[in-house]
């Protein structure tokens, strides 16, 4: 069983403009969010303010319905895994990469885990020992997704996990998306693109000037 | 002891090795001659002021003074490692913090070996205490600098890994851990390569000084070497206490990257 994530009217004030007015979202465990909205309209800002990799200038974040600044960050975000749009490989092998989360937290990811991970993301076995800096967009996405699910994370947020990528590729992460939602993980996922966020299959809210709706 | 006492006539004949470097600035056309011509006269000017400061110093020898003319030092020294730091925060941040950090570093630094090594008396003996301590506040200054100037501009310029680890649930020092490794080894590596060439290389200053004006050399080489010990404990204090600042400064204590404007 996983936790309700909530956004609780997120304000985000930079140089004066109000980048998240009042922004709110609700994320039942094991529901798919996606967030689609034009560039420049806020919701990237609002899924780092989600991750509390930004701190907002009013309202609240709530995990289980517990505040997130009650929360320790460090576990918060072990609870809720944040993608970035073009995700950081760390130096070394994707092994390395995948074992980075489990190792920060005294914690240690066997060959046999790392396997399943990597399979799950839809890439074959001989990646892992592939320098992770190297691959292609698709597989440094996919590579991401999994270093996150080896933290076992009860909410995967995920900010243009295809913006970067060819359609194709685009279209087999959000497969991969709706196949990790039947495993039980709650996805949000920001998107600028209409039909990738159609198809992901859960509530739909559009983003506009910093605010959030959902479409009906 | 006896030493060839420097005429004023035979200083300023010592001009003509920056008049060389001015002439072939000019030759090279590297525009660098205003700032060799400034750079010697500022730096003759300080020198023979501070030599009428020593001068005055010991000749009315009280801890008062002392304290005073080193806490100037230490001004001086976190003014500059504080100026011009790309990347970081305001002068104004980065200076009280590079006080401590030099300050921290040079204390360190210089207590044991006074109390230990090298005893004063009295305690606060200029002779010795002003010399050896603007030597540690000097190399202090240097790492303090480059901690600065290394750290801010690596957490921006890598910030979307230290974003992704911290995604990840590290802590900031997690986080920032390859960062803080690299400058540390950036800035600790002059005192160290100053470790394994001395003697080798170069003859260090005060070493020279002091052969130049009689001292044995084997107490002048035992001098150096717990100035080199120094320098080491120095720059491994100073460095270690300016990345703790750096990274205060770089994370909320949320756990958030925060960079400093451009």
């Amino acid at each position: 069983m996983t936790s309700t994530l909530e956004a609780r009217e997120l304000v985000v004030v930079r140089e004066g403009r109000r980048i998240l007015d009042r922004a709110s979202i609700l994320v039942r465990s094991g529901e798919a969010v996606a967030i689609q909205g034009p560039s420049g309209s806020g919701k990237s800002t609002f899924a780092r303010a989600l991750a509390t990799l930004l701190e907002p200038d009013g309202g609240a974040v709530l995990l289980g319905g517990r505040d997130a600044r009650q929360i320790v960050p460090t576990q918060f975000r072990t609870r809720v895994a944040f993608l970035a749009q073009q995700p950081a490989m760390f130096e070394g092998s994707v092994v390395q990469n995948l074992k980075t989360g489990p190792a920060l937290h005294g914690e240690s990811l066997s060959d046999a885990q790392a396997s399943d991970l990597i399979r799950a993301v839809g890439l074959d076995e001989p990646i892992l020992q592939r320098e992770a800096r190297i691959l292609s967009g698709g597989e440094k996405q996919r590579v991401a997704l999994a270093r996150a699910l080896a933290n076992a994370p009860e909410v995967l947020l995920l900010d243009e996990p295809t913006a970067a990528l060819d359609p194709e590729a685009g279209e087999r992460i959000v497969a991969l998306l709706r196949e990790l939602r039947l495993r039980g993980l709650s996805i949000v996922m920001v998107t600028h693109e209409d039909a990738h966020a159609r198809a992901l299959g859960g509530t739909l809210y559009r983003c506009e000037r910093g605010r959030l709706a959902i479409d009906s | 002891m006896s030493y060839a006492h420097i005429t004023l006539p035979r200083l300023l004949l010592s001009l003509g090795l920056i008049a060389v470097a001015i002439a072939l600035s000019r030759r090279s056309r590297l525009g660098l001659e205003g700032d060799l011509l400034w750079g010697a006269v500022r730096g003759a000017a300080q020198l023979i002021a501070i030599g009428y400061v020593l001068l005055l110093l010991f000749n009315h020898e009280h801890p008062a003074w002392v304290l005073l003319l080193l806490a100037v030092m230490l001004v001086v020294a976190g003014a500059t490692a504080a100026r011009r730091v790309e990347h970081g925060p305001p002068r104004k941040v980065l200076f009280p913090r590079a006080i401590a950090a030099i300050g921290a570093g040079t204390l360190v630094a210089v207590l044991p070996v006074f109390a230990a090594v090298v005893p004063l008396h009295p305690w606060y003996e200029a002779r010795y205490l002003v010399p050896i301590s603007g030597m540690m506040l000097s190399n202090a200054m240097n790492v303090v600098a480059q901690v600065f100037e290394r750290i801010f501009a690596s957490a921006r310029s890598e910030a979307d890994q230290v974003e992704a680890l911290l995604a990840l649930g590290a802590t900031p020092r997690q986080a920032l851990e390859r960062q803080v490794r690299a400058t540390l080894r950036a800035a600790l590596l002059p005192t160290i390569n100053g470790l394994l060439t001395v003697g080798l290389v170069a003859l260090p200053g005060m070493m020279t000084g002091q052969i130049v004006s009689g001292t044995p050399p084997e107490q002048a080489v035992r001098y150096q070497i717990v100035i080199l010990y120094q320098l080491v404990a120095v720059a491994a204090v100073a460095g270690m206490i300016a990345v703790a600042f750096a990274r205060r400064l770089l994370f909320t204590a949320r756990a958030q990257l925060v960079l400093p404007p451009n």
